[in-house]
């Protein structure tokens, strides 16, 4: 019986994934802190205890992400192409996936095999991405998690003029001290945020079906506007924010394959 | 013996030598100084060198650092403008060019041309000129570069004391030529599978020619090309064989990003790259006119706007307009057997910035897969642009 691990180190938290026949049976995720290094080790520690292995259980391990060189890795992988085995594993009709992480968005084109045909990453700054939603939740002192089910009881959205996650600070700040409800200045962000993502998808094209993906996809209003902007129904999975370790441990299974298929016979 | 230069005690040749000019640019610059030669700054690939050289000049072509933290430029300049430019100013404002007895500038873009002006209120030198280079490539327009260029003439006359005859002139023109002929020759080094020399080492030439004299900077030439020929331990064979167009790439940070991974940049075509070298200046009756063709036709650059040579009844033809404005680009994938693009424009650079989508639609359209970075001029910008090639080069496969 073979294992293999994938280990996602994002700016906010780092996940991991054991599979086994291209199906995940073990997750686990940490804050990833301010030592990249210690945190992947620890969570591939824990990782192996959830799922009752040892370290030598584990064929191979593909990490992604901010990764450094880790030593129980085989190899480094791009998220972007972990995004794409990842969401095709679980939805093989997606052709575009919308991929909101904690400090970029992006937004890849893949074949109906799981390869990135195309892709694009929001520029250089936070704009579009959930350190956006973390700046607002901190000014409206609310819970991360709640920001989501909050901004649906909104009745008349704020309009934000900027993207941006400094000016979109001082722009909520300005909202409240004018009396705006904190679900309606949600609502905003949403689809002030929402418009930077489909600003993104034309960039690529929108092929469906189309998911969603990331730890932005655990937040039901920011979905719900990115799915009114785009006019389609996202396809979210059951655990979005794991799907880019999913993909980097399904990549270290076809690595494994690979490497233990015979060469074909010189004539 | 222009080929045996010392250089800080040591003698070096070939690569060897370059990576050291690379590493330590004014190094020449100053031992010329010490033996009584003018040295000029020039900015970009508009200033007409020929002139320069023809008269005992040595050029010095002004570039930013990456590695050096813009700071006295922003009392200058805002900081929403290309970063290059700034970071350019912000070392001639701590006195990394105090070498330089003049300035010559041209209108490459409009930051470009406000630098220039800048510069001259910040940085006094003995001798300043600016070339208003202009933007089309109409004959009214190139009739009015000669006639710059005659005005160019005659302040470095006054400067030199010396006259700029045609046939001292002629002269540089053909050195500079010879140059051009060299360099698309270390280019042909490119073109085999792996590559002769890597992209890193071609931009570490580029620079060090742009920081010698012409002469020298040809005999450099000349030592890389039979050195590099002779080698066996030159870059690996990889995948993916890429073309890098866009803004100033000046150092050889970019480029050793997307080699360490399964790429070779095999052909560019950007500002210290290509540009400046792949089309000769005609010798014509009077010299300047057929300088003022060479720069204003002859350079292909997103700064010059090439009116679409097509006839009235085509002219709004969208692919045969890029066929005309970029078709230069599909022979340069096809010669140097190109299986990829990186468009690269630095961050508030519009010049190149303008260009990047109808060239992704032409890419696109001849089949050549293409990505798109805009960055930031520092360092710590090539981190996150890593994922995107290395992401890129999965898609090209």
């Amino acid at each position: 019986m073979a294992w293999f691990m994938g280990i996602d180190i994002g700016s906010g938290t780092s996940k991991g994934v054991i599979t086994e026949d291209g199906r995940p049976v073990a997750r686990h995720l940490l804050p990833s802190g301010g030592n990249y290094r210690a945190t992947a080790q620890r969570l591939r520690e824990e990782l192996l205890a959830r799922a009752g292995l040892s370290a030598e259980d584990i064929a191979c391990t593909m990490t992604t992400g901010h990764t450094v060189n880790l030593p129980f890795a085989t190899e480094r992988v791009t998220d972007i192409r972990c995004c794409a085995r990842g969401i095709n594993s679980l939805f093989p009709s997606v052709r575009t996936v919308i991929d909101i992480q904690g400090m970029s968005s992006q937004v890849v084109r893949l074949s109906e095999k799981g390869q990135v045909t195309n892709f694009v990453v929001s520029e250089r700054c936070a704009a579009g991405s959930g350190r956006f939603l973390d700046v607002i939740a901190n000014v409206l002192r609310i819970d991360l998690a709640d920001v989501g089910p909050i901004s649906l009881k909104s009745r008349s959205a704020v309009t934000f003029t900027t993207g941006c996650a400094v000016f979109g600070e001082s722009e909520a700040i300005s909202r409240v001290s004018e009396g705006a409800a904190v679900e309606d200045i949600l609502a905003g962000v949403h689809e002030a945020l929402a418009e930077k993502v489909s600003a993104l998808v034309a960039r690529v094209g929108l092929e469906k079906d189309c998911a969603i993906s990331g730890g932005g996809a655990l937040n039901i209003g920011l979905a719900q506007s990115i799915e009114r902007k785009l006019r389609i129904k996202l396809l979210v999975p059951p655990h979005p924010q794991f799907v880019n370790a999913l993909g980097a441990a399904i990549i270290a299974e076809e690595r494994s394959k690979v490497a233990a298929s015979p060469r074909p016979e010189t004539k | 013996m222009t080929g045996n230069i010392r250089v800080a005690g040591e003698q070096k040749q070939g690569l060897a030598r370059a990576g050291q000019i690379y590493h330590d640019r004014d190094i020449r610059m100053r031992q010329l100084k010490a033996e009584g030669r003018k040295v000029l700054g020039y900015l970009d690939i508009y200033p007409v060198l020929e002139m320069l050289t023809a008269l005992d000049l040595v050029p010095f072509g002004i570039l930013g650092d990456i590695k050096e933290p813009i700071s006295r430029a922003d009392a200058c300049l805002p900081t929403i403008v290309c970063p290059f430019l700034r970071s350019a100013l912000d070392l001639g404002l701590k006195g990394r060019y105090d070498f330089l007895d003049g300035l010559v500038a041209a209108h490459t873009c409009e930051v470009g041309e406000k630098w220039a002006h800048i510069w001259r209120i910040y940085i006094d030198l003995p001798y300043i000129h600016y070339i208003d280079t202009p933007h089309t490539t109409h004959q009214s327009a190139r009739e009015h570069l000669a006639v710059l260029l005659s005005d160019f003439q005659g302040t470095l006359e006054s400067f030199t004391g010396a006259k700029l005859t045609p046939e001292r002139l002629r002269r540089a023109i053909r050195m500079h030529n010879e140059q051009r002929a060299l360099v698309r020759g270390l280019y042909d080094l490119r073109k085999p599978d792996p590559p002769l020399i890597a992209g890193t080492e071609v931009v570490q030439v580029l620079v060090a020619l742009i920081s010698l004299p012409v002469e020298e900077g040809n005999e450099l030439l000349r030592q890389v090309i039979d050195e590099v020929k002779q080698r066996h331990d030159g870059p690996k064979k990889k995948p993916a064989r890429l073309l890098l167009w866009g803004s100033v790439v000046d150092s050889t940070d970019l480029i050793a990003m997307i080699e360490d991974l399964e790429a070779n940049v095999v052909m560019d075509d950007t500002f210290v790259g290509s540009r400046a070298y792949f089309s000769d200046v005609k010798l014509t009756d009077d010299p300047l006119e057929g300088l003022a063709e060479h720069y204003l036709v002859d350079i292909r650059n997103p700064r010059t706007f090439r009116e679409t040579a097509l006839d009235e009844a085509n002219r709004k033809d969208y692919w045969a307009d890029l066929e005309s404005r970029h078709g230069y680009l599909k022979d340069y994938a096809r010669e140097w057997n190109v299986n990829g693009v990186i468009l690269q424009t630095l961050r508030y650079c519009d010049i190149q910035g303008y260009e990047v989508p109808g060239l992704k639609d032409y890419l696109e359209h001849i089949g050549l897969p293409c990505t798109y970075l805009e960055w930031n001029y520092s360092q710590a910008a090539l981190s996150p642009l890593r994922t995107r090639v290395q992401a890129f080069l999965e898609v090209i496969g």
